[in-house]
């Protein structure tokens, strides 16, 4: 069974209760009916839907917050049916089959558990939860998603179901849109047609992608490439302090996941479900299952491991503090990440952790990592991204032919802002420039080179010249009599 | 690496990051937040191992260059005006023992003596291609100063040929071999 909350993101307490409001991280994960009826829909990425509803409040995803506010959603349905694995706050799956024969049907425990939904969140900002039923969670997140508020959609036959949904189903899955364009291509348009095609053909040609989308076609999702678990890989900690404030906390999550895919790593395996337990110096343990599509890595681990102890320490589920921590894997696979020939897979490790350090003191803003784009300034050439986070898409096509753009050699040292230069000029050539307190003598020159502004954006039209002096070379712009650096030959 | 902006010391400094970025992250410090990874990425760095770190708080720029000399096989990092020199030396032994490869770019006065095991000082700079206003830059010729132990304890003088988006190369017959041999 899948019980979706779309728009769990939207109860955030510090959202403006009237305004349209678009929550987002890079791409849509909540909106407010207005904000979708502008065409903005979930998934969507974050500059395009900003671009559809200008008039809405954006505010940016908080994880963290909406799995405290989760807990007690899991809690209640954990009470009726045991083992709830969740994904992501407002997502959950869990196993029914003991408690269909326990319940007396199908029919009967999913309108339970839509009751108890709905008495629970009410029809608050947060909406009505969505609950399917089919066999795995694959089938069960699109009984789901095509499910109505309110009704639950039971399916009965999950292959005809599966059959029946387009190839876009695949897109969260398995997050290769471009497999999923080829297949098109090739006349494949429903999972019926995909799960037709002979598997060994799909594995020869696509690989792994091929493989998988083919058993999530065929209704087999279920423990994908399960592996047996090797002895014990479970870690644990425990504090004869238990801990009680959060910045501890953090620090004990971030410390247990890394040293649980370490061991991981050894074995050459990756989790796709961890259990996460924690006993409290009062009271019973608790014990919670996250899931994942794609096998977690450590921050992802980390991250989650981090938002339940949170939303257990804040909702008073804990009393006393945490005395033990426990992580076990589950579900493993050999979905390791595919290393470059040359590339050592202890550097990159060591390096991803020096860099979160980094991060750590400086902020997410603080480490970045820089992709080509197309554009005509040095400024404009490099999408700037977080270091960790998706790239950003590029604004400007790098495959354009972007013709009259600064040559190469680059400058290596670009403002993010043109800077204002003192150049003099003579007759229409330079003849020095002012650096720092001193003039250099223009020994040499190349440009002008025009540079037309949108003049509807109002833009201005402006001339480029490389200036050469004794200490240097200068990328320097002039618009409007004025004169700026654009970069630096260092 | 000493020497003013405009002289080539930041191109030849991220174009030591290119080898050590074909196996693993690298990253350049960034003090100034105005390095441009397309220099980089011209001179050879694989764009995808190429982290930019910002930090333009003296305070704390030794607290994350110690981080990243923890992890990183190879960094190139911009010294800020009023870095310490105790931090300084610090840097330089946790650099030695876990053998990164380090190129520090002060934007002071430079490093305190036994800090560096080469130092390169830019003597002066030279462009071809630009021709009162015909023509563009294409090829810069930089004249360097190496002295220190990795030098031999012999200050020698060499000549730098950076085409762009071709690989720097040493093109003077003191001292043979590609500049990042020369720096260690």
């Amino acid at each position: 069974m899948c019980v979706w909350f779309p728009m769990w993101s939207l109860g955030r307490p510090d959202a403006p209760s009237d305004d349209p409001l678009l929550i987002v991280d890079d791409r849509v994960t909540g909106a407010t009916k207005d904000v979708l009826a502008a065409g903005v829909a979930l998934g969507m990425p974050r500059r395009e839907a900003e671009a559809m509803a200008p008039f809405a409040t954006v505010l940016i995803r908080d994880q963290g917050e909406e799995s405290r506010r989760f807990e007690p959603v899991v809690e209640a349905i954990e009470a009726l049916i045991p083992r709830v694995e969740v994904v992501s706050p407002g997502l959950v799956f869990v196993p029914i089959s003991g408690a269909v024969r326990f319940y007396g049907g199908e029919v009967v425990l999913a309108e339970l558990v839509e009751k108890e939904m709905a008495r629970l969140v009410g029809q608050v900002r947060c909406g009505l939860a969505l609950v399917g039923v089919a066999d795995g969670p694959f089938a069960a997140r699109w009984a789901a998603i095509t499910a109505d508020a309110g009704r639950p959609n039971i399916v009965d036959d999950t292959i005809g179901f599966i059959s029946r949904l387009d190839l876009a189903a695949l897109r969260e899955s398995l997050n290769a849109d471009e497999l999923i364009d080829t297949f098109r291509w090739l006349g494949v348009s429903t999972l019926g047609d995909l799960a037709r095609l002979p598997r060994e053909a799909l594995a020869t040609r696509f690989g792994n992608p091929g493989l998988l989308a083919h058993r999530l076609a065929s209704g087999e999702d279920r423990l994908v490439d399960s592996r047996e678990i090797p002895a014990d890989l479970a870690v644990d900690a425990s504090f004869e302090e238990p801990l009680e404030s959060l910045d501890a906390v953090a620090f004990a999550a971030r410390a247990l996941a890394e040293r649980l895919l370490r061991g991981l790593r050894a074995a050459g395996v990756a989790p796709h479900r961890v259990s996460i337990l924690a006993e409290a110096a009062e009271g019973a343990p608790r014990e919670r299952i996250w899931r994942s599509a794609d096998p977690f890595t450590e921050k992802a681990l980390s991250d989650r491991v981090w938002w339940q102890l949170r939303a257990w320490v804040e909702a008073g589920g804990v009393p006393g503090g945490i005395s033990r921590l426990r992580i076990a894997p589950a579900d493993l696979s050999d979905e390791g990440r595919q290393l470059g020939l040359l590339q050592d897979e202890t550097s990159i490790v060591e390096a991803e952790r020096a860099l979160a350090r980094a991060q750590a003191l400086l902020g997410p803003e603080g480490v970045l990592q820089g992709r080509a784009q197309g554009g005509r300034m040095p400024q404009e050439r490099v999408a700037w991204s977080r270091w960790g986070e998706p790239s950003v898409e590029e604004e400007r096509e790098s495959s354009a032919p972007w013709p009259g753009t600064t040559p190469s050699p680059s400058p290596a040292l670009v403002p993010p802002r043109l800077q204002p230069l003192e150049v003099e000029w003579d007759g229409g050539m330079p003849t020095r420039l002012r650096l720092g307190t001193r003039w250099e003598p223009v020994l040499t020159w190349s440009g002008p080179w025009r540079l037309s502004g949108r003049w509807w954006a109002g833009e201005q039209d402006a001339d480029r010249y490389q200036l050469v002096t004794s200490v240097g070379a200068f990328l320097c712009v002039v618009s409007e009599g004025r004169a700026f650096l654009a970069g630096v030959y260092d | 690496m000493l020497g003013v902006p405009g002289t080539g010391l930041t191109r030849l400094g991220l174009r030591l990051l290119a080898t050590p970025s074909l196996t693993g992250p690298v990253v350049a410090l960034d003090t100034r937040r105005w390095i441009s990874p397309e220099a980089a990425w011209e001179t050879g760095v694989i764009p995808e191992n190429l982290i930019i770190v910002r930090c333009d708080q003296p305070q704390i720029w030794s607290k994350v260059t110690a981080a990243l000399l923890e992890g990183v096989r190879a960094l190139y990092a911009e010294v800020p005006v009023g870095a310490k020199e105790q931090d300084l030396r610090r840097l330089a032994a946790l650099a030695r023992a876990r053998k990164v490869a380090v190129a520090m770019r002060p934007m002071g006065n430079g490093l305190p003596s036994g800090v560096a095991h080469l130092r390169l000082r830019a003597l002066g700079v030279t462009w071809e291609g630009a021709d009162q206003g015909h023509g563009q830059l294409r090829k810069r010729r930089l004249v360097l100063e190496a002295s220190g132990k990795g030098a031999a304890g012999v200050t020698r003088r060499f000549e730098v040929e950076d085409e762009g988006s071709h690989v720097v190369r040493v093109v003077s017959h003191v001292v043979p071999g590609e500049a990042r041999r020369a720096v260690g």
